[in-house]
């Protein structure tokens, strides 16, 4: 997808800073007023929805013979018959990806490799116009595993990031991941979740069983003093036809 | 078994008429949960063979600088002998033999290798299996060589140093590519190398050191022994609080703080971006 001709309206810049940055300056020029977009309702912590497929995790390596088996009832079935075209997963590694689309959330995100910082926390990109891709675990694409996109949900200077349009996204939406060799791998929703930023499900970064694509951001509550966001947005999906 | 974060321990008995076992299976080791992880290094130069295990031929044509497969054995005891390939085992003196206890639940490799001085002989390793750190990767050096004592480099620097025949050295290090070469201890000739390593993440990558330094055949074979990775500590994906406004009274008095602060966010982005971190 071509770079936007212009930032979209998400890319507004709100209020940025501390309490008392945002004070000292109450007083300053009004001209801007008619700019400030006020919040519409409340765009706080989304709703979760879905299950995740749980990737038959817990059964060791062996696990994707019973990976299939582990679509929860009701969910609709991941199509798994036969190679598709380029899409077919096979055991070789692909391309790696290049950029994220869910059209319906108009979100599409350059995507470059990240992996750990010093602290061993996940490296995510400095630029919240574009995902990470986890490189130590599966790459979209692989046959089993959960391959992961990372962005910021906004940035200190106020922009809201490319996947914060993950908190508009619904069932069923679908996913497509660019990959550096012109082909695609397309996905579709199934599911969200909000989790404190400490208890990161064991599922997310698994590397057997089903293959998921696992999208995660920041979610509120958002506490200044204990490092901004407390929370995870993780949005999973599964291979979807085409 | 390749997910065992248990801490296990192989303890190998030397030989010399320690145990005599006459069947292949030790007793009472059927259960599956009963079973070692179990490969084979070939590390003695010029020399194929047969391996026995207890009686039974465990790898016929066994040939130098050959890693063979990793294999579920009951656990017990192993009363290993190494013929030169063809040999009849009832009536020929093995070239190596040992006796060697294989724990429930151990990931092994037994070596077949020279020793410092040349002789063959036969060591049992434990392939640490516990869990490595996100971005990691552990990396084992295991000195099999008939060589003296060396220094282990990635790019340039001493990862170990003063290793000896038959010992090993064990590490954490950052996954990733690395060019590594063997040189005598304390000095900077190079023994072995430089030869590209890709260092797994969350693998126990086990670098031997074999053949012999007399015959000019030193050289290096990896082992890579996977799954054993962990998840990044968290993920650090908000900045300003931008989208936080439903729940942050920060975010509202920001709001009501006015128009202002639109003409000051121009200032503070440029202050602030080199510490944003996530």
């Amino acid at each position: 997808m071509p770079d936007r001709p212009q930032q979209r309206a998400k890319w507004r810049t709100v209020a940025a800073g501390s309490v008392w940055s945002a004070v000292a300056a109450g007083s300053a020029a009004a001209a801007v007023t008619a700019l400030l977009l006020f919040p519409s309702g409340d765009p706080g912590p989304p709703a979760g929805f879905g299950q995740v497929p749980d990737g038959g995790r817990g059964t060791g390596t062996a696990a994707s013979a019973s990976a299939r088996a582990a679509t929860p009832p009701g969910q609709k079935p991941v199509p798994s018959t036969g190679p598709t075209g380029q899409n077919s997963t096979t055991r070789a590694q692909g391309a790696p990806p290049v950029r994220v689309v869910i059209s319906r959330a108009d979100l599409s995100a350059a995507v470059v490799p990240v992996g750990v910082r010093d602290d061993g926390r996940a490296e995510v990109p400095t630029d919240p116009a574009q995902a990470g891709w986890y490189r130590f675990g599966p790459a979209p694409g692989d046959a089993h595993g959960s391959a992961v996109l990372i962005g910021h949900v906004d940035s200190r200077t106020g922009e809201l990031g490319e996947l914060a349009a993950l908190y508009d996204i619904r069932a069923g939406d679908r996913v497509d991941v660019q990959r550096g060799d012109d082909t695609t791998i397309a996905y579709e929703i199934v599911a969200r979740r909000i989790v404190k930023k400490d208890r990161m499900p064991a599922d997310v970064f698994r590397r057997d069983g089903e293959p998921v694509l696992t999208l995660i951001t920041c979610a509120p509550p958002y506490d200044p003093d204990r490092g901004g966001y407390q929370s995870n947005l993780i949005v999973t999906a599964v291979r979807s036809a085409s | 078994m390749r997910k065992s974060r248990t801490s296990v321990m192989i303890a190998a008995c030397l030989g010399a008429g320690a145990l005599s076992l006459g069947s292949a299976v030790p007793a009472g080791a059927a259960q599956a949960e009963d079973t070692a992880t179990v490969s084979v290094f070939h590390a003695v130069p010029g020399l194929t063979v047969d391996v026995y295990a207890n009686g039974d031929e465990l790898l016929p044509d066994f040939k130098p600088g050959t890693l063979a497969d990793p294999q579920e054995l009951p656990a017990g005891s192993y009363d290993l002998k190494v013929f030169e390939a063809g040999a009849d085992p009832k009536t020929a003196d093995p070239a190596i033999q040992k006796t060697v206890e294989v724990p429930a639940g151990a990931n092994a490799t037994v070596v077949a290798h020279l020793s410092a001085d040349g002789k063959p002989q036969l060591n049992a390793f434990v392939n640490d299996t516990s869990a490595v750190a996100a971005g990691k990767s552990r990396l084992t050096v295991r000195h099999v060589a008939a060589a003296p004592a060396v220094d282990v480099r990635a790019n340039g620097t001493a990862v170990f140093e003063g290793l000896v025949n038959p010992k090993e050295d064990t590490t954490e290090v950052d996954a990733g590519t690395v060019s590594a070469d063997v040189v005598l201890a304390g000095t900077d000739t190079v023994a072995i190398g430089p030869a590209d390593l890709n260092l797994k993440e969350g693998a126990n990558n086990v670098v031997y050191a074999w053949g012999s330094a007399d015959e000019k055949n030193l050289a290096l074979k990896v082992q890579t022994v996977s799954g054993m990775h962990s998840q990044p500590g968290g993920v650090d994906a908000g900045g300003s609080g931008a989208m936080a406004s439903g729940n942050s009274s920060n975010a509202w008095m920001a709001w009501a703080a006015g128009a202002g602060v639109l003409t000051l966010a121009g200032a503070l982005s440029i202050r602030s971006r080199t510490r944003q971190d996530a």
